[in-house]
């Protein structure tokens, strides 16, 4: 009898993980297949008024794209020395510390219109949002959040720079 | 004890930790992204499957919540309950142990932090809570 009922028990288990494990993954199927792919985050077509406030998030996949072609600018949101440290290949350095000071954080040589890219120690981390929110306040244009970061770049093999110590 | 008392003290164990389950998943099926960050700033999980966690796991606390609020299948649900608190102390300690300054993420996704250690505290009375409640489910059901 005790047997039996431990057994009905386990079923139960089994069904209620089964049905809200499957319910969950069909609920949030656009954003696994992103993931999948490794294109974090949604807003896949924000409003200009979204646009303004919030930076765009964008996929390593496409990060990479743009930064061989050169037609974006890095930004690394960490502390300076974690930037001394390593950084993504020709990224500039901003901590959100300084950032934070400045108010309206300016990058020199940097065109206000010109693509830029913030990122810091992947999902771990939310400084690159909050670089990127300041960076768009201070009237750059077009703004993205990496959120995979460093870590994602660095383990899909592309190329870091600094004393690696 | 009067028998009011020997019924009302399990159902408001099961109903309160029921309810506790449902008010943990609601912010995190509203917000799955902020939860994945939550998940991935443990650094247990690889990249994807931080994401699938967020997407099921919410899922699970609320069905187990319900049930429990509902009083049906009462014993399977407290003990999915009791295995999810066992799994989050684990990966609070380990938290604590790598000395990860993060926020638990068990509650509401923003806001200020909560220390793993309160955490752990506070999954160790709900966990002593769902024993109370399989307890009392045993004697009920005997």
């Amino acid at each position: 009898m005790a047997e039996k009922s431990w057994r009905k028990t386990l079923w139960e288990i089994a069904v209620i993980v089964f049905a809200s494990a499957l319910f969950g993954i069909l609920w949030n199927r656009p954003l696994l297949s992103d993931a999948w792919r490794s294109a974090p985050a949604v807003q896949a077509a924000p409003t200009a008024q979204q646009a303004e406030a919030v930076p765009m998030p964008i996929g390593v996949a496409q990060v990479k794209e743009l930064h061989d072609s050169g037609q974006a600018v890095l930004v690394d949101a960490r502390s300076a020395a974690s930037y001394i440290k390593e950084h993504i290949a020709g990224a500039l350095s901003l901590p959100l510390e300084e950032a934070t000071r400045q108010q309206a954080p300016q990058l020199k040589g940097v065109a206000k219109d010109a693509v830029i890219i913030a990122y810091c120690n992947g999902f771990s981390c939310h400084d690159s949002m909050q670089l990127g929110k300041l960076l768009i306040k201070a009237g750059y244009g077009s703004v993205y959040v990496f959120e995979g970061g460093l870590p994602e770049w660095r383990d899909a093999g592309y190329p870091t720079s600094g004393g690696k110590q | 004890m009067t028998p009011l008392r020997a019924t009302m003290i399990p159902l408001a164990l099961r109903v309160a930790l029921g309810a506790v389950f449902i008010y943990a998943a609601i912010p995190k099926i509203v917000d799955p992204v902020a939860f994945a960050g939550s998940v991935a700033a443990y650094q247990i999980l690889p990249y994807f499957w931080s994401y699938l966690t967020a997407a099921v796991l919410p899922f699970v606390e609320l069905a187990c919540g319900v049930l429990l609020v509902c009083g049906v299948r009462v014993r399977s649900g407290a003990l999915i309950i009791g295995a999810l608190n066992l799994v989050f102390m684990a990966a609070l300690t380990s938290a604590i142990i790598r000395g990860l300054d993060i926020d638990c993420g068990c509650f509401r996704q923003d806001g200020p932090k909560t220390s793993p250690w309160l955490a752990l505290v506070r999954d160790a009375f709900f966990l002593a809570m769902t024993a109370a409640v399989l307890r009392y489910e045993g004697l009920r059901t005997r």
